[in-house]
């Protein structure tokens, strides 16, 4: 057992109200630069939609991830020989126009239009070229529109569904979507890091985020490519390639990342996993619908005596011990089973879960009188608008059964509640429900206060980066201890 | 932590200038020893156009040449024919047109100190009966049809030279090749025949061509002395056909580019066939003509 430590997170769909704070909180820390502006490390999506880049999700296209062959796993975009021959441009480069090519106004015009009998306007110019241009897409597109047959029916998560299921959600008055924000999810098995030729990306040990060297990073974009959730972005400027650092400064400083800390849905959890790095070949091998058990076994129970003697005789602190215990990551993920990987079939690992939504209370009005469209108060999720297939497409390979548990647990917990706090449902009923949903009452408590009454450092359980600790595992500090005492950023001359 | 850093920075540059030297001795020696050898260095750049009492070729024969000019004027002609030529002396202005036009190339390697060897040496060979550089031994025998074969074969080079040296076609052409022609980074060698006055002086080029491009190359791998009648009368055939220069051969030249960049193209299109194209605007645009 090689017990180490990562820091995952959950993304509640359920409260997503799609506003994209999140997105704007990043835009305006990370990526304001020139040469990111059309990168958006944190982005939400409508589903069903196309994404950004349009279409990501379709592999056979983008070739990101990795893929199942011959008892072992390789990478779709590239390998030791394809290294070679694709060195001078590599052949799975998403081009700026599968991304969108960022813009702004020229305000000034508004201002100083000469006067005339028309409203001036702000004429939309390229922030790559500086010309005016015809804006054609943008990184939420397809916000909102779910039932567009222009970018909706093009979902890559609906091979496998029926023709009839299909209509069925692009029926008039049945539209229904909701929202997938996404950030990079820090896999446990990057294939970005897996694909540089120049070794420049690299998995932080004490946590486990991933990050790019800017200063080894040679910008030859295998990780563009590599990645399947298209998270890793070209910076045109200064010729490197950048992603999500899940604002390690702030983590750094005991802060929440500043998408999570700006949530306006508090959708966001984040806490510390422990995990098996020695699982993780045998894990990214499994087949596709055995993926998320094995991915859930890597995690292991940080109040087992024997994780922690593996994790401290490992170097992990005894706080980030004591703040996976608390994680709410692990509570999710592991005790209840209610939040799942997204496409954990690229077999990168992500440790970033989603909690599943639960589809909308459906009602209609019959003249003045609220007319519920469900038999009983909350919809039956087999005869839901968005088929059960679709979602387990997203978060589960295909695999409706642990997408079904989850859903479950869920309905069973609102049934519950709505007996404790409501009484219009029979308590008898409820709790039939609960053990039918394999949930005991006390998990049934921790479910809805981590869900609807948690507070902010119940949702991000974020451990002391003791900083100090990493420091001595590469140099000795007291080496300085009788050595010049100040450090000095420019040599003197006559030397130091 | 800092002042390590200064050390090491020092002692790495201090090695630096000693590798950088090591690494320049041999050129060192190397110009010393071709100057210690005038005798080599007579053969290697002034044989094609000098002999020693072996009469005329493209420059006057060197016999007793202290009998002709002053020492001093001598070595400054050797140093910069061109400068001497170009200041309006009359005596050089003399050799000019002696020679038709052609003026002394500045010899690689000249120095004071080589040109003054060399007039030594001059002098030593002139006392001689026969002087080692009296000219080349070339067979004075007449030129046979299979000499023009086997020269065209070593010009285009089906034949090896057998010294290893780099086939003409490379760098010259003559009109009545066909398709591209040779080279032409070199000059056209349809009418070197008549430009070097027939077949001695032709002869003598060949043995050790003093052009500043072809000598350092032919230096070490000489055209053997077998192979130089065949290769004049190769070229003697050339100037005596004079064909037109081939107009359609630049414009084959041009239209075989074209044609192997488009072929190059398709290639990379179909070995790269797989390559990520655009997901976004087909998916648009097929989605509104559906």
């Amino acid at each position: 057992m090689d017990v180490r430590s990562q820091i995952s997170m959950v993304f509640h769909l359920d409260k997503c109200i799609g506003c994209h704070t999140c997105s704007i909180a990043c835009k305006n820390i990370w990526t304001d630069r020139k040469g990111t502006e059309y990168m958006w490390w944190n982005n939400v999506e409508t589903k069903p939609g196309t994404g950004f880049p349009t279409k990501w999700e379709d592999q056979e296209k983008y070739k990101g991830g990795w893929e199942k062959k011959n008892g072992s796993i390789n990478l779709r975009s590239t390998g030791k020989g394809r290294v070679v021959s694709n060195i001078f441009h590599h052949p799975h480069q998403p081009s700026m126009n599968d991304y969108y090519e960022p813009w702004t106004y020229k305000y000034d015009e508004l201002f100083n239009a000469p006067e005339g009998n028309d409203q001036p306007t702000a004429r939309p110019v390229s922030m790559v070229t500086g010309n005016p241009m015809d804006i054609e897409a943008g990184p939420n597109w397809d916000d909102d529109l779910s039932g567009s047959p222009v970018y909706a029916q093009n979902d890559p998560n609906f091979k496998n569904l029926t023709a009839e299921q299909k209509a069925q959600l692009f029926a008039i008055e049945r539209l229904v979507f909701f929202y997938f924000p996404r950030i990079c999810n820090h896999c446990l098995n990057p294939s970005c890091v897996a694909s540089c030729p120049s070794g420049a990306l690299y998995k932080r040990g004490e946590d486990g985020i991933v990050l790019i060297d800017q200063e080894n990073c040679r910008g030859w974009r295998s990780c563009v490519a590599a990645c399947p959730y298209k998270k890793t972005y070209y910076n045109w400027q200064t010729g490197k390639s950048e992603k999500c650092i899940l604002c390690f400064p702030r983590i750094e400083s005991g802060q929440a990342p500043a998408c999570f800390h700006s949530c306006v849905g508090r959708i966001r959890y984040l806490g510390v996993l422990l995990y098996d790095a020695d699982m993780i070949e045998d894990v990214a091998n499994t087949p596709d619908d055995e993926l998320v058990e094995a991915h859930r076994a890597m995690v292991l129970d940080p109040h087992d005596p024997e994780v922690i003697r593996g994790a401290q005789s490992n170097g992990l602190h005894d706080h980030v011990i004591e703040a996976a215990q608390k994680s709410p990551v692990y509570k999710f993920v592991k005790e209840w089973g209610i939040a799942l990987p997204p496409h954990i079939e690229y077999r990168t690992l992500p440790m970033l879960f989603y909690v599943p939504p639960m589809l909308p209370v459906m009602t209609t009005m019959d003249g003045d009188a609220k007319k519920n469209m469900n038999e009983g108060l909350f919809p039956d999720f087999d005869k839901a608008r968005v088929p059960m297939e679709f979602l387990a497409n997203l978060f589960s390979a295909g695999n409706t059964g642990k997408l079904r548990y989850a859903l479950k647990k869920q309905m069973a917990v609102r049934q519950y509640r709505r007996a404790v706090t409501v009484g219009d449902i029979a308590m008898e009923a409820a709790k039939k429900m609960l053990i039918e949903a394999d949930c005991s009452i006390e998990e049934a408590e921790g479910i809805y206060n981590l869900t609807s009454l948690c507070t902010f450092d119940e949702r991000f359980v974020i451990p002391p980066s003791n900083r100090e600790e990493a420091i001595e595992m590469m140099k000795d500090p007291l080496e300085y201890k009788q050595s010049v005492g100040f450090g000095l950023r420019e040599e003197p001359e006559r030397g130091a | 932590m800092r002042r390590f850093t200064v050390k090491r920075r020092g002692t790495k540059s201090a090695s630096g200038s000693v590798w950088t030297i090591i690494l320049l001795l041999p050129l060192f020696f190397s110009s010393l020893l071709s100057a210690q050898v005038p005798a080599e260095y007579f053969k290697q750049n002034c044989s094609s156009c000098h002999t020693i009492g072996g009469g005329r070729l493209t420059g006057p024969d060197l016999k007793n040449l202290a009998d002709r000019q002053s020492r001093d004027w001598l070595i400054n002609w050797m140093l910069d024919p061109e400068g001497v030529l170009k200041s309006g002396d009359p005596y050089s202005a003399k050799l000019q047109k002696e020679a038709r036009g052609a003026v002394m190339t500045r010899s690689p390697g000249m120095t004071r100190n080589l040109a003054v060897a060399l007039l030594d040496l001059i002098d030593e060979e002139s006392k001689l009966d026969k002087s080692q550089f009296a000219g080349t031994q070339i067979s004075d025998r007449p030129l046979l049809p299979e000499d023009i074969a086997e020269g065209r074969a070593l010009f285009l080079g089906t034949m090896k030279l057998k010294n290893g040296g780099p086939s003409c076609v490379g760098c010259h052409t003559v009109n009545s090749m066909q398709g591209l022609g040779g080279g032409r980074l070199g000059l056209n060698l349809t009418r070197a025949y008549a430009r070097l006055e027939g077949r001695k002086g032709l002869s003598a080029w060949l043995v050790s061509p003093p052009s500043l491009v072809m000598n350092p190359i032919f230096k070490e791998y000489p055209i053997d002395e077998e192979e130089v009648l065949p290769l004049v009368a190769f070229l003697k055939n050339e100037t005596e056909r004079d064909e037109p220069e081939n107009a359609t051969a630049m414009i084959n030249f041009l239209l075989y580019g074209i044609g192997g960049a488009v072929v190059l193209l398709v290639l990379f299109d179909l070995l790269w066939n797989k390559r990520f194209r655009a997901v976004r605007q087909p998916m648009v645009s097929e989605s509104y003509h559906k």
